[in-house]
């Protein structure tokens, strides 16, 4: 019998997720590529960190035409990262460190080369014959968008084999799977089983609005998706007694992305996508309105679903949830030069968007960890790797992990020509300079400083599965907004400007309880019936637990009979 | 002062008293401080007790009282019983303190009784607690039998306790004393006792004078019983219900008294502890009857709300206390979800051992170094429930045998640290 049921089972609204690409991690075995065995020789330093899950980009064989988004075998480890066996004692070394695992998942196409999809282009008679979706025109459709335009001018693609178009969302390599049909949906059931056999903690669905197309539609969101998901969620509940996590990867608006919760029956998680450029906006307008207007526009979620965070990930910093002129600005204020851009977003990493400024990468990190939902870390972000955007494609943010001043960053004992992408070797952000090592060993790098965040967010059920309601004090430059779970109440002030700024808090609600800082401890003046009055630093914030007057009342239980 | 005047008249000498009584095989010990309402029980559960079961014995009653100022001295000696009064004068600061075990200057309690045990020649010393309202006349036996029939030389009580009643006890004095003295315990400090009189007089020739600044406590004679190479053993008693006004049960003040107490005894007397190697089980008398239900709702939310706080507000004062990496675990717990926060044995050992150090080293005033133990006892406690909510009586003590395995397994670690 398990002890938590419900909590063991919403493990994930308070976790924080690191994302990880096992090739960019660490190299076990000295070929120029990470792999599992490196990066189950790095638990120890995720563990320390103070992260509770990991999120693994795609494993699986591929051409590696879209980073592995482009899967050819789903039931294999790609033969550079290593094997099914490697990739399982990795998961198990991860539980062992009450570390869970959940891994990407590409359910809505896959790579041309993929088996499924040779049988069904060349043999209309196959098994695998409407496993994809083919057309004789390429006309059908014609109201989806085209979301890679730098590189596709139609979402059909003419197959000379079988002489027909396939439809495919993204790159014409990754033709769409087909899930009108059953026999899909079956097939990427028992793939998930596959995985979630060995012990897998749950899957991040990549691109799931786009399952089925529907004439006369965008083709996105479409209700036979939501249904085909819901199945999944299902079979999965039901097989595996429902602490496995479902993270949906849906770029839309909060609105549209609402609907990937169902009634609590669909995913267990989605990313709150418009938030991000949103942070960064008001950042830089130093102002806190898109941040509040975001969240007066996120409609609440069922009780067993959960936001996922964050500042940065594997892909561009994407502006395609913010209007034409807040992208104008985007580019003006984070990407002035082109070949930061990349379609609709900005190819750079946390700290090169912030110009290394460590007060704002802070103050990001404070939004990240306190805002409604499961943070989740992009690799190297906590020690502030930087980029290179001259690198093709994503491939600017995807370099190797920079652990010491060692040859090739600590990465790999490979020759440094055979690595899969160059380390960063810039005098600011080389690794010379900023790496693991010489962060661990400094108290006051931005590693420790993440670590003691963590450590703070980890104090309080309230910061994972609290309430929010945003403050108004008068001064706009400064974001305040208190947390309530149970018996905890948070209070958060933020301050968006570059400069020190004073501000009033109306906190009447809680006259007589006590402001007590989170990460120094200390306790601040206890709040009366006047304005509370704070003064910040320049994008200083501070985190507050609000202890009730009453607290320490009432009895544990064991007292009268403790000895 | 005060207490003096409004005190009753001292006692007879008590050379005159034990002239009056003469030689007595069985002494029963009665410490005591304003416990008239519940003494008269305790005397009369002794009385049955030897009547039914030692009845060619000849008995009598020591009573060293602190200075009760509600008769019960008086009470005692209306009760029919032979008694011997006896009157220490608990100095009055130990007296403000209540202590958790509810008389002041029980060291100079025992230091009376033991002597006049002697003096009358007694073959058996049984100490009970005047306060403890759920004695009856099967407790005079299972206590007494085993030193009477010279099968045992310290006879320490094991009550029927819910598996969440005496966590300090269950979670930290019995483990450690596993791990000192190399003897498997449930009750180390039961308030009760009993010593044969060979156990008597090497008590006698060890404790030293009054002026001496050694406590003679429960725990000095148990580790001074075990050095000794004497036959320790347990009694199954039942439930133990205590009905007083003189126990404190304020958590940091038993934290501070109880494992102050420990520890100081370690300073002191490191010879009885340093080379002790392993353990082993006690002989039982009697029947285990643990309670099936809880006293009370235990609220695991509050004991992790406690560590948690503890987290936020001691962790200066841990941080002279703890070995680094000790520290570094215990703030590396996750206390996000209370119903599944754990404490591993290990590390709770490690704490604890951290704390007995840093007392013996002097790293912080020993009153905060005790009372900042508390938030961590809470959460271990939480976690104890935790791991032990589900289970059976036999899983709740599987459980509490892995701490005591804990603590045994790293005895090295103390070892080395306390040189």
């Amino acid at each position: 019998m398990s002890l938590r049921p419900a909590a063991a089972r919403e493990w994930y609204k308070d976790a924080v997720f690191y994302e990880v690409h096992v090739k960019a991690f660490a190299d076990g075995n000295g070929d120029g590529i990470g792999d599992f065995v490196g990066l189950t020789s790095r638990l120890d330093y995720l563990k320390d960190l103070g992260v509770d899950g990991l999120w693994i980009l795609p494993m699986y064989p591929s051409p590696l035409r879209d980073d592995g988004y482009d899967i050819a075998d789903f039931y294999g480890i790609h033969p550079a990262y290593g094997t099914v066996e490697d990739f399982q004692t990795f998961l198990d070394e991860a539980h062992a460190r009450d570390l869970r695992v959940i891994a990407d998942l590409v359910m809505n196409h896959t790579s041309d080369v993929h088996p499924w999809f040779q049988a069904s282009r060349s043999d209309p008679a196959s098994p695998y014959a409407d496993y994809y979706v083919w057309s004789d025109t390429d006309a059908r459709y014609r109201d989806a968008r085209i979301i890679f335009i730098d590189t596709e001018t139609s979402n059909w693609t003419f197959d000379p084999v079988r002489k027909a178009y396939y439809w495919h969302r993204f790159f014409s390599h990754q033709p769409d799977l087909n899930y009108d049909n059953p026999a899909v949906r079956a097939a990427m059931l028992d793939v998930m089983r596959f995985w979630l056999d060995r012990g897998l903690d749950g899957f991040r669905c990549d691109a799931v609005p786009y399952l089925v197309e529907r004439e006369g539609t965008n083709c996105e969101n479409l209700p036979e998706t939501h249904a085909v998901l819901k199945e999944i969620r299902r079979v999965i509940e039901r097989e595996y007694g429902g602490d496995r996590l479902l993270l949906a990867e849906a770029n839309q608006w909060p609105a549209d992305v609402r609907s990937y919760f169902g009634d609590g029956d669909e995913c267990h998680m989605s990313f709150h996508f418009p938030l991000m450029p949103r942070i960064y906006l008001a950042v830089r307008l130093e102002e806190r309105l898109p941040i509040v207007d975001i969240f007066t526009h996120t409609p609440a979620i069922p009780p067993g679903c959960q936001w996922g965070l964050f500042l940065r990930n594997h892909d561009e910093l994407t502006l395609e949830m913010v209007t034409n002129e807040e992208r104008a600005f985007m580019y003006h204020a984070y990407a002035q030069d082109p070949e930061m851009r990349l379609n609709l977003g900005i190819r750079r990493r946390l700290a090169p968007l912030l110009d290394n400024d460590r007060r704002r990468i802070e103050l990001l990190n404070s939004l990240l960890l306190t805002l409604p939902g499961s943070p989740i870390v992009y690799y190297g972000d906590e020690i502030g790797m930087g980029d290179n955007v001259y690198l093709g494609d994503r491939d600017g943010v995807r370099t190797p992990m920079q652990w010491s001043r060692d040859r090739n960053a600590g990465f790999s004992a490979a020759d440094e020509t055979r690595l899969y992408l160059p380390v960063i070797t810039d005098p600011v952000y080389g690794y010379q300079t900023v790496n693991v090592a010489a962060q661990a060993g400094t108290p006051s790098s931005l590693l420790n400083t993440m670590k003691r965040l963590l450590a703070a967010r980890r104090s309080s059920l309230a910061f994972g599965r609290g309430t929010i309601e945003f403050l108004r004090p008068r001064n706009p430059r400064v974001l305040a907004y208190v947390r309530r779970y149970q018996r905890e109440t948070l209070l958060v002030v933020n301050n968006l400007a570059d400069s020190p700024q004073p501000v009033e808090l109306d906190l009447r609600s809680l006259t007589g309880s006590t402001p007590v800082e989170m990460l120094g401890r200390t306790r601040f003046p206890t709040i009366g019936g006047t304005p509370y009055f704070l003064s910040l630093g320049p994008h200083g914030f501070y985190w507050f637990r609000i202890e009730r007057p009453d607290e320490g009342d009432e009895p544990y239980g064991i007292e009268d009979t403790a000895i | 002062m005060t207490d003096t005047a409004q005190a009753p008249a001292p006692p007879p000498a008590l050379d005159e008293q034990l002239a009056a009584l003469g030689p007595r095989e069985i002494a029963v010990g009665l410490p005591t401080y304003d416990n008239a309402a519940t003494v008269p029980a305790v005397v009369a559960a002794v009385r049955a007790g030897l009547r039914a079961h030692f009845p060619d014995a000849a008995a009598l009653v020591v009573n060293a009282d602190a200075g009760s100022l509600d008769r019960t001295p008086e009470v005692l000696a209306e009760s029919g019983v032979p008694v011997v009064l006896a009157r220490h004068e608990a100095p009055n600061g130990a007296r403000a303190a209540v202590p958790f075990h509810g008389v002041p200057g029980r060291d100079a309690a025992f230091r009376l009784t033991f002597d006049v045990a002697r003096r009358v020649g007694a073959r058996v010393l049984v100490v009970l607690e005047a306060d403890v309202t759920s004695i009856g006349e099967a407790w005079i036996e299972r206590l007494v039998r085993p030193a009477w029939e010279e099968k045992a030389d310290l006879v320490l009580p094991a009550y029927a306790r819910h598996r969440y009643e005496g966590t300090i006890t269950s979670l930290m004095l019995a483990p450690m004393v596993r791990a000192l003295f190399g003897r498997r315990l449930r009750h180390p400090l039961g308030g009760a006792f009993v010593l044969s009189r060979r156990l008597l007089e090497h008590v006698l020739e060890h404790l030293g004078p009054p002026t001496s600044g050694r406590d003679v406590t429960d725990l000095w004679l148990l580790g001074t019983a075990i050095a000794g190479g004497f036959c320790v053993a347990e009694a199954w008693l039942g439930p133990r219900r205590i009905e007083s006004r003189t126990r404190t049960t304020e958590l940091p003040s038993v934290m501070a008294q109880a494992l102050g107490g420990l520890f100081t005894l370690m300073e002191r007397h490191d010879a009885l502890w340093l080379g002790v190697v392993g353990s082993e089980p006690v002989p039982a008398l009697g029947e285990p009857a643990p309670l099936a239900t809880a006293p009370t709702a235990v609220d695991v939310e509050r004991l992790v709300g406690a560590f948690r706080r503890g987290v936020r507000d001691l962790v200066q004062i841990w941080e002279l206390i703890l070995a680094p990496e000790t520290l570094g675990d215990v703030l590396s717990l996750d206390v996000r979800d209370a119903t599944a926060y754990r404490f591993p044995d290990p590390l709770w050992a490690r704490v604890v051992y951290d704390f007995a150090l840093g007392h013996h080293y002097g790293v912080v005033h020993r009153e905060h170094l005790l009372r900042s133990l508390v938030p961590l006892y809470l959460g271990r406690t939480a976690a104890f429930v935790n791991a032990t909510r589900a289970v059976s009586d036999a899983g709740s003590e599987a459980a509490l045998e892995l701490v005591g395995a804990a603590f045994e397994r790293q005895k090295p670690y103390l070892v080395e640290r306390w040189r």
